[in-house]
């Protein structure tokens, strides 16, 4: 692959199913080096799902009928097991919401670190330890030599998760995903933790898949945004132009429904009326259609597939022109 | 000093927890979880609290309702003091001050229908009986967006949306002056959020109750509260008018917290000249001494770490506590 931009993962029509409804349906996207690609959505939209397919790491309840997955140029789908866990926590890692659930609470700060440096590089144990020593500066933490001996009972939560961001790049992954990274955190340990990761893409040049249901949060750090309605991309664009311009009747009324600056206060907030469609009463139409404000006969009928509205900026929805109108409404 | 219209009015109110002895004896310092509390809340008004993680604010609350003893001062609802009062005063009180919380799962039995859980604190005061009560549990489940049918349904049947608003419905039952309500949409989904913040800025027109919010989120406190009080290490730090805090904040923790809310504006996000804290909140049990906010304030001199500031009136109405903001 010789791109004039390089793509460090390429996702293409993944479709995830479990007990036969597709949970996750025909989701493509592609992340870029040193880009951070946000997937966001509310509960039960699949983001994790997709988050957990990109690792390998998907409940056995799940299975991957359809799509491909390629991490710089490597398809991830014909690999296996074993093969898989050379690139998870090497070329591609993941972090979770919650740091202290994810950390050994039986070893030390140091030795989870160097892990996965010599798991995957083969050195031996003082290289990897001046290597996690070098990890824990990288990602801000004061008095490293101490720190490496101590255990995660003995860190807050915000210090936990740069310690999970140190194990995640040790290695220099391709991509990193991170699942919900600051949603356990407060708002200022928040601050720097988002503060942390760009500046480490940025450095580094190492793509982020940020998965997230806080449209602040992609604000703050998100190059492009994918919005997942039901397992579904409903909208995909470069963030500013998302918030702009939001041309799926979905993600208008979402933006719309976040208190912000621009709302009078205690004046009444868009809401989307009903509920996500449970998993086996998907139909063939559009998934947003029963809650959709300017839903049509079509819409029930026929999938809207992802056009093209603006360079970059593609959107599921067969109605786009009454979008602007309820963005409006709305703000 | 009384004012009458105040629904709630805490005075100096302190809640210290006993620290677990150290292995060669000897009495550790208590906890200061909440130390030197003055807030009013009038009728039909919102007062958002916002701080983080071991702040003090769930104590204070928790105080407010009754469910924790202060060390010291006075919690007063409608003039009726709350602090050491028995638990006969306490049931009475607590007729007048409802509690709402963060997830509306733990809050309902599981084992008990919907219609059942609203209609409970009405048949323990006897306020209703029979017929009486059933209508009075319909109009509730009406007022919050629910339909009287679902009175016989059972809290699993209901999304989380949903089951926050039957514990709206129950709070409001015995008609309370106050709710406090702690996190109260801080679990739900963004879409679901923006409907019971409407509900509850509709229930407070209709019924004139007050509300203590408590938060950690800034941008849902401009746009429920009517005024904002800051906390950290169990002391408020600032205290203003809605309109004020958030045109002129002056104390720099609060400045810190509001350059760190991560707006849903990617323009203004990436504009914006964020002031990062560095470190973490210190624990309360070793508060530093004099500013407890010296340690990572970018403002502080000497006299910070001596002396500590008191809340002190600002020309715009707000109360600082800063010798330098």
């Amino acid at each position: 692959m010789s791109e004039a931009i390089a793509l460090a993962l390429v996702v293409e029509n993944l479709t995830i199913d479990i007990d036969g409804a597709s949970v996750v349906d025909g989701v493509s996207f592609a992340v870029e080096a040193g880009e951070v690609m946000a997937l966001v959505g509310e509960s039960g939209c699949g983001k994790s799902l997709t988050a957990f397919a990109l690792l390998g790491l998907l409940p056995d309840v799940a299975t991957i009928v359809e799509g491909r997955i390629t991490l710089d140029g490597l398809d991830l789908s014909s690999l296996s097991e074993r093969e898989m866990q050379r690139v998870r926590g090497n070329r591609l890692s993941i972090i979770f919401q919650e740091p202290t659930a994810s950390l050994d609470p039986l070893a030390t700060v140091g030795a989870q670190i160097a892990e996965a440096y010599t798991v995957h590089h083969g050195v031996g144990r003082s290289l990897a330890r001046a290597k996690a020593r070098d990890m824990l500066v990288a990602v801000g933490i004061p008095d490293p030599d101490r720190r490496l001996t101590q255990f995660p009972f003995e860190l807050s939560g915000g210090m936990c998760q740069r310690i999970m961001i140190a194990i995640a790049l040790i290695c220099a992954p391709r991509v990193l995903v991170a699942d919900e990274p600051t949603t356990a955190l407060d708002v200022t340990i928040q601050a720097q933790i988002l503060d942390l990761m760009k500046r480490l893409v940025a450095e580094r040049g190492t793509g982020i898949v940020l998965i997230t249901h806080d449209m602040g949060v992609v604000a703050t750090i998100a190059d492009r945004v994918a919005v997942m309605y039901a397992g579904r991309i409903a909208e995909i664009a470069p963030v500013e132009e998302l918030f702009a311009r939001p041309s799926h009747p979905y993600t208008a009324l979402l933006l719309a429904s976040v208190p912000g600056r621009d709302q009078p206060p205690k004046q009444p907030l868009a809401t989307i009326d009903g509920q996500v469609p449970a998993a086996d009463r998907l139909g063939e139409g559009c998934r947003f259609v029963d809650r959709c404000p300017v839903a049509g006969d079509r819409c029930r009928s026929e999938a809207p597939p992802l056009v093209e509205c603006a360079p970059g900026h593609r959107a599921a929805c067969w109605h786009r022109d009454r979008v602007a109108g309820l963005a409006g409404i709305a703000a | 000093m009384t004012d009458l219209d105040a629904v709630l009015e805490v005075r100096d109110v302190a809640v210290h927890f006993a620290a677990r002895g150290g292995l060669f004896g000897g009495t550790p310092a208590p906890v200061k979880a909440v130390d030197g509390i003055d807030l009013t809340i009038g009728a039909g008004e919102t007062l958002g609290l916002v701080g983080e993680s071991g702040c003090g604010k769930s104590t204070l609350s928790n105080a407010i309702v009754g469910l924790v003893p202060p060390t010291s001062g006075s919690i007063r609802v409608r003039g009726h003091e709350v602090a050491g009062a028995s638990r006969a005063a306490l049931h009475a009180l607590r007729r007048n001050v409802q509690m709402i919380f963060q997830d509306p799962v733990l809050s309902l039995d599981p084992r008990s229908t919907v219609g059942a859980a609203i209609a409970e604190p009405l048949a323990v005061r006897g306020v209703a009986r029979g017929r009486v009560l059933k209508d009075k549990v319909d109009a509730l489940l009406a007022q919050v967006g629910l339909e009287a049918e679902h009175a016989g349904r059972y809290p699993h049947q209901f999304s989380g949306g949903q089951r926050q608003r039957i514990v709206i419905a129950r709070a409001l039952a015995l008609e309370p002056a106050l709710v406090v309500c702690d996190e109260p949409v801080s679990a739900l989904d963004v879409s679901v959020r923006a409907q019971i913040l409407n509900l509850l800025v509709d229930l407070q027109r209709r019924m004139g109750v007050s509300y203590l919010f408590v938060s950690h989120d800034l941008a849902v406190v401009r746009h429920i509260a009517d005024r904002v009080a800051v906390m950290y290490l169990g002391r408020i730090v600032e205290q203003a008018p809605r309109d004020v805090f958030f045109a002129a904040t002056k104390h720099p923790y609060a400045r810190a917290l509001m350059s760190a809310v991560p707006e849903a504006d990617p323009v203004a996000q990436r504009a914006k000249r964020r002031t990062i804290l560095s470190g973490e909140l210190p624990s309360p049990s070793n508060a530093p001494p004099g500013c407890a906010f010296h340690t990572r304030c970018p403002l502080a001199t000497d006299v910070c770490s001596r002396e500590r500031p008191r809340l002190t009136p600002r020309p715009d109405g707000a109360l600082v506590a800063c010798h330098h903001a």
